[in-house]
Protein backbone atom coordinates (compact mmCIF):
# COMPACT_ATOMS: atom_id res chain seq x y z
CA UNK A 1 0.00 0.00 0.00
CA UNK A 2 1.37 3.52 -1.02
CA UNK A 3 1.32 6.09 1.24
CA UNK A 4 -0.81 8.39 0.98
CA UNK A 5 -0.08 11.89 2.06
CA UNK A 6 -2.21 15.46 2.29
CA UNK A 7 -1.30 19.06 3.97
CA UNK A 8 -3.25 22.13 3.39
CA UNK A 9 -3.87 25.59 5.75
CA UNK A 10 -5.99 28.57 6.03
CA UNK A 11 -5.71 30.92 7.84
CA UNK A 12 -8.67 33.32 9.24
CA UNK A 13 -9.48 36.36 11.24
CA UNK A 14 -10.58 36.33 15.04
CA UNK A 15 -14.38 37.06 13.91
CA UNK A 16 -16.76 34.36 14.55
CA UNK A 17 -17.73 34.73 11.02
CA UNK A 18 -15.08 32.52 9.28
CA UNK A 19 -16.21 29.33 11.45
CA UNK A 20 -18.43 28.40 8.34
CA UNK A 21 -14.93 29.15 6.15
CA UNK A 22 -13.13 27.03 8.69
CA UNK A 23 -15.63 24.04 8.70
CA UNK A 24 -15.95 23.69 4.91
CA UNK A 25 -11.76 23.84 4.65
CA UNK A 26 -11.96 20.96 7.69
CA UNK A 27 -14.66 18.88 5.10
CA UNK A 28 -12.71 19.24 2.32
CA UNK A 29 -9.49 17.78 4.21
CA UNK A 30 -11.55 15.01 5.85
CA UNK A 31 -13.03 14.45 2.29
CA UNK A 32 -9.52 13.29 1.19
CA UNK A 33 -8.75 11.47 4.10
CA UNK A 34 -10.07 8.27 4.73
CA UNK A 35 -12.41 8.86 7.87
CA UNK A 36 -15.16 7.28 7.72
CA UNK A 37 -18.22 9.23 6.83
CA UNK A 38 -19.56 8.48 10.41
CA UNK A 39 -17.05 10.47 11.88
CA UNK A 40 -17.53 13.75 9.60
CA UNK A 41 -19.27 15.82 11.44
CA UNK A 42 -17.85 15.08 14.79
CA UNK A 43 -14.36 16.03 13.29
CA UNK A 44 -15.39 19.13 11.66
CA UNK A 45 -17.57 19.68 15.14
CA UNK A 46 -14.17 19.02 17.25
CA UNK A 47 -12.07 21.82 15.09
CA UNK A 48 -15.08 24.37 15.12
CA UNK A 49 -14.93 24.21 19.10
CA UNK A 50 -11.24 24.68 19.05
CA UNK A 51 -11.41 28.01 16.85
CA UNK A 52 -14.22 29.13 18.52
CA UNK A 53 -12.08 28.73 21.94
CA UNK A 54 -9.36 30.86 20.47
CA UNK A 55 -11.78 33.10 19.29
CA UNK A 56 -13.69 33.69 22.66
CA UNK A 57 -10.69 32.88 25.48
CA UNK A 58 -7.32 33.05 23.57
CA UNK A 59 -8.41 37.03 21.63
CA UNK A 60 -11.25 38.90 22.90
CA UNK A 61 -14.02 40.14 20.98
CA UNK A 62 -12.80 42.33 18.35
CA UNK A 63 -8.91 42.29 19.07
CA UNK A 64 -6.99 41.89 16.03
CA UNK A 65 -5.64 38.28 15.81
CA UNK A 66 -5.01 35.64 13.04
CA UNK A 67 -5.64 31.61 13.32
CA UNK A 68 -3.61 29.28 11.42
CA UNK A 69 -5.60 26.10 11.01
CA UNK A 70 -3.34 23.51 9.11
CA UNK A 71 -4.53 19.96 8.35
CA UNK A 72 -1.96 16.46 7.71
CA UNK A 73 -3.27 13.47 6.44
CA UNK A 74 -1.87 10.03 5.79
CA UNK A 75 -3.11 7.13 5.76
CA UNK A 76 -3.89 6.45 9.63
CA UNK A 77 -4.25 9.89 11.14
CA UNK A 78 -5.81 13.51 10.17
CA UNK A 79 -3.86 16.07 12.57
CA UNK A 80 -5.03 19.34 12.96
CA UNK A 81 -2.58 21.91 14.18
CA UNK A 82 -4.84 24.98 15.75
CA UNK A 83 -2.20 27.90 15.77
CA UNK A 84 -3.19 31.21 17.32
CA UNK A 85 -1.15 34.04 19.23
CA UNK A 86 -3.64 35.28 21.76
CA UNK A 87 -3.72 34.66 25.52
CA UNK A 88 -2.37 30.95 26.29
CA UNK A 89 -5.13 28.63 27.28
CA UNK A 90 -4.33 24.94 28.15
CA UNK A 91 -7.45 22.92 27.55
CA UNK A 92 -5.72 20.38 29.99
CA UNK A 93 -6.41 22.85 33.26
CA UNK A 94 -10.13 22.44 31.77
CA UNK A 95 -12.18 19.99 34.14
CA UNK A 96 -14.37 17.25 32.34
CA UNK A 97 -17.79 18.92 32.68
CA UNK A 98 -20.99 17.08 35.17
CA UNK A 99 -23.81 17.98 32.43
CA UNK A 100 -26.80 17.24 34.73
CA UNK A 101 -24.98 20.39 37.11
CA UNK A 102 -24.30 22.39 34.07
CA UNK A 103 -27.75 22.45 33.46
CA UNK A 104 -29.23 22.73 36.68
CA UNK A 105 -27.57 26.32 37.03
CA UNK A 106 -27.14 27.02 33.14
CA UNK A 107 -23.61 27.19 32.88
CA UNK A 108 -22.22 26.83 29.75
CA UNK A 109 -18.25 26.81 30.54
CA UNK A 110 -16.06 23.69 29.36
CA UNK A 111 -18.20 22.34 26.69
CA UNK A 112 -15.99 22.84 23.92
CA UNK A 113 -13.27 21.14 25.40
CA UNK A 114 -15.36 18.03 26.35
CA UNK A 115 -16.73 17.75 22.65
CA UNK A 116 -12.85 18.05 21.65
CA UNK A 117 -11.85 15.24 23.91
CA UNK A 118 -14.88 12.94 23.08
CA UNK A 119 -14.36 12.97 19.57
CA UNK A 120 -10.45 13.26 18.99
CA UNK A 121 -8.19 10.45 19.97
CA UNK A 122 -5.42 13.03 20.81
CA UNK A 123 -5.61 16.72 22.26
CA UNK A 124 -2.42 18.31 22.88
CA UNK A 125 -1.64 21.96 23.55
CA UNK A 126 1.90 23.23 23.43
CA UNK A 127 3.60 26.64 24.00
CA UNK A 128 5.87 27.67 20.85
CA UNK A 129 8.31 30.50 20.76
CA UNK A 130 7.12 32.93 17.93
CA UNK A 131 3.81 31.63 17.72
CA UNK A 132 2.69 31.18 21.01
CA UNK A 133 0.17 28.50 21.19
CA UNK A 134 -0.72 25.61 19.43
CA UNK A 135 -3.24 22.45 19.55
CA UNK A 136 -3.06 19.41 18.38
CA UNK A 137 -6.03 17.56 17.66
CA UNK A 138 -5.70 13.75 16.29
CA UNK A 139 -8.05 11.98 15.09
CA UNK A 140 -6.79 7.82 14.08
CA UNK A 141 -8.16 6.36 10.95
CA UNK A 142 -9.57 2.78 11.31
CA UNK A 143 -7.29 0.54 9.32
CA UNK A 144 -8.98 -0.75 6.34
CA UNK A 145 -11.61 2.34 6.60
CA UNK A 146 -13.29 3.75 3.25
CA UNK B 1 -29.08 33.79 2.36
CA UNK B 2 -28.37 34.29 6.09
CA UNK B 3 -26.75 31.04 7.95
CA UNK B 4 -29.30 30.95 10.93
CA UNK B 5 -32.77 31.78 10.50
CA UNK B 6 -36.07 31.28 12.97
CA UNK B 7 -39.49 31.52 12.28
CA UNK B 8 -42.23 31.70 14.96
CA UNK B 9 -45.79 29.77 15.50
CA UNK B 10 -47.91 29.78 18.29
CA UNK B 11 -49.02 26.54 19.51
CA UNK B 12 -51.82 25.61 22.31
CA UNK B 13 -51.88 26.48 25.50
CA UNK B 14 -49.70 29.24 24.96
CA UNK B 15 -46.34 27.22 23.81
CA UNK B 16 -44.75 28.60 21.34
CA UNK B 17 -43.03 27.08 18.66
CA UNK B 18 -39.47 28.69 16.96
CA UNK B 19 -38.92 26.80 14.19
CA UNK B 20 -34.61 26.95 13.72
CA UNK B 21 -33.01 26.71 9.97
CA UNK B 22 -29.14 26.66 8.85
CA UNK B 23 -26.01 26.72 11.27
CA UNK B 24 -26.13 27.83 14.86
CA UNK B 25 -22.62 28.35 16.16
CA UNK B 26 -20.77 30.76 17.52
CA UNK B 27 -21.34 33.58 15.38
CA UNK B 28 -25.47 33.30 15.34
CA UNK B 29 -26.51 31.59 18.64
CA UNK B 30 -26.73 35.10 19.88
CA UNK B 31 -29.71 35.60 17.92
CA UNK B 32 -31.22 32.49 19.22
CA UNK B 33 -30.89 33.48 22.88
CA UNK B 34 -32.18 36.95 22.47
CA UNK B 35 -34.91 35.15 21.04
CA UNK B 36 -35.61 32.34 24.10
CA UNK B 37 -35.15 35.73 26.50
CA UNK B 38 -37.74 37.93 24.58
CA UNK B 39 -39.97 34.72 25.62
CA UNK B 40 -39.43 34.86 28.97
CA UNK B 41 -39.47 38.44 29.10
CA UNK B 42 -42.98 37.56 27.84
CA UNK B 43 -43.65 35.13 30.09
CA UNK B 44 -43.33 32.65 28.10
CA UNK B 45 -41.90 29.08 29.32
CA UNK B 46 -43.51 26.43 27.27
CA UNK B 47 -41.28 26.37 23.55
CA UNK B 48 -40.80 23.65 21.26
CA UNK B 49 -37.27 23.98 18.99
CA UNK B 50 -38.31 22.29 15.74
CA UNK B 51 -34.49 21.83 14.30
CA UNK B 52 -35.39 19.54 11.45
CA UNK B 53 -33.46 22.12 9.10
CA UNK B 54 -30.86 22.82 11.43
CA UNK B 55 -27.90 21.40 9.30
CA UNK B 56 -25.31 22.31 12.45
CA UNK B 57 -24.91 22.75 16.29
CA UNK B 58 -21.67 23.64 17.89
CA UNK B 59 -21.64 23.69 21.98
CA UNK B 60 -22.22 27.26 21.62
CA UNK B 61 -25.56 26.63 20.09
CA UNK B 62 -26.63 23.79 22.75
CA UNK B 63 -25.52 26.49 25.33
CA UNK B 64 -28.76 28.16 24.86
CA UNK B 65 -30.83 25.37 25.27
CA UNK B 66 -28.78 24.32 28.64
CA UNK B 67 -29.70 27.95 29.58
CA UNK B 68 -33.06 28.32 28.49
CA UNK B 69 -34.32 24.96 30.25
CA UNK B 70 -33.80 25.36 34.01
CA UNK B 71 -35.96 29.10 33.37
CA UNK B 72 -38.67 27.01 31.50
CA UNK B 73 -38.78 24.30 34.16
CA UNK B 74 -38.54 26.73 37.30
CA UNK B 75 -41.37 28.40 35.94
CA UNK B 76 -43.48 25.54 35.14
CA UNK B 77 -42.49 24.91 31.46
CA UNK B 78 -40.24 23.22 29.33
CA UNK B 79 -38.20 23.06 26.53
CA UNK B 80 -38.99 20.35 24.03
CA UNK B 81 -36.37 19.04 20.86
CA UNK B 82 -38.56 18.20 17.91
CA UNK B 83 -36.92 16.32 14.84
CA UNK B 84 -33.61 17.07 14.81
CA UNK B 85 -31.37 15.47 12.25
CA UNK B 86 -28.94 12.54 12.75
CA UNK B 87 -25.71 15.38 12.97
CA UNK B 88 -27.59 17.77 15.44
CA UNK B 89 -29.07 14.32 17.44
CA UNK B 90 -25.19 13.53 17.34
CA UNK B 91 -23.89 16.69 19.46
CA UNK B 92 -26.61 16.19 21.94
CA UNK B 93 -25.66 12.68 22.65
CA UNK B 94 -21.90 13.27 22.86
CA UNK B 95 -22.69 16.12 25.58
CA UNK B 96 -24.78 14.00 27.45
CA UNK B 97 -28.11 16.25 26.87
CA UNK B 98 -30.20 13.62 25.45
CA UNK B 99 -31.61 12.11 28.88
CA UNK B 100 -32.17 15.52 30.03
CA UNK B 101 -33.95 17.14 27.10
CA UNK B 102 -37.32 15.80 25.72
CA UNK B 103 -37.32 14.96 22.15
CA UNK B 104 -40.55 14.30 20.31
CA UNK B 105 -41.58 13.66 16.41
CA UNK B 106 -44.57 16.09 16.16
CA UNK B 107 -45.86 19.27 17.31
CA UNK B 108 -49.12 16.42 18.72
CA UNK B 109 -46.17 15.11 20.73
CA UNK B 110 -44.48 18.47 21.75
CA UNK B 111 -48.14 19.79 22.78
CA UNK B 112 -48.75 16.54 24.56
CA UNK B 113 -44.91 16.48 26.31
CA UNK B 114 -45.92 20.18 27.44
CA UNK B 115 -48.96 19.06 29.19
CA UNK B 116 -47.67 16.08 31.07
Amino acid sequence: MGEERHKDKIVVSNNTRFLSDVRNFISKMVGVSHIPSTEVNKVVLAVDEAVTNIMEHAYGVNEEGTIEIEVEVDLRQFRVYVRDSGKSFNPDEIKDVDMREHVKIGSKKGLGIFLMRQIMDEVRYQFKEGISNELLLVKYIPHGAE
Amino acid sequence: MPSFQITRENLQNGAKLLTLKGFLDAHTYEELENEVNMLFDAKTYKIVFDLSSLDYISSAGAGVFIGAIGTAQENDGNVILMRPSPNVKEVFDLLGLSQIFTFVDSKEAAVKALAD
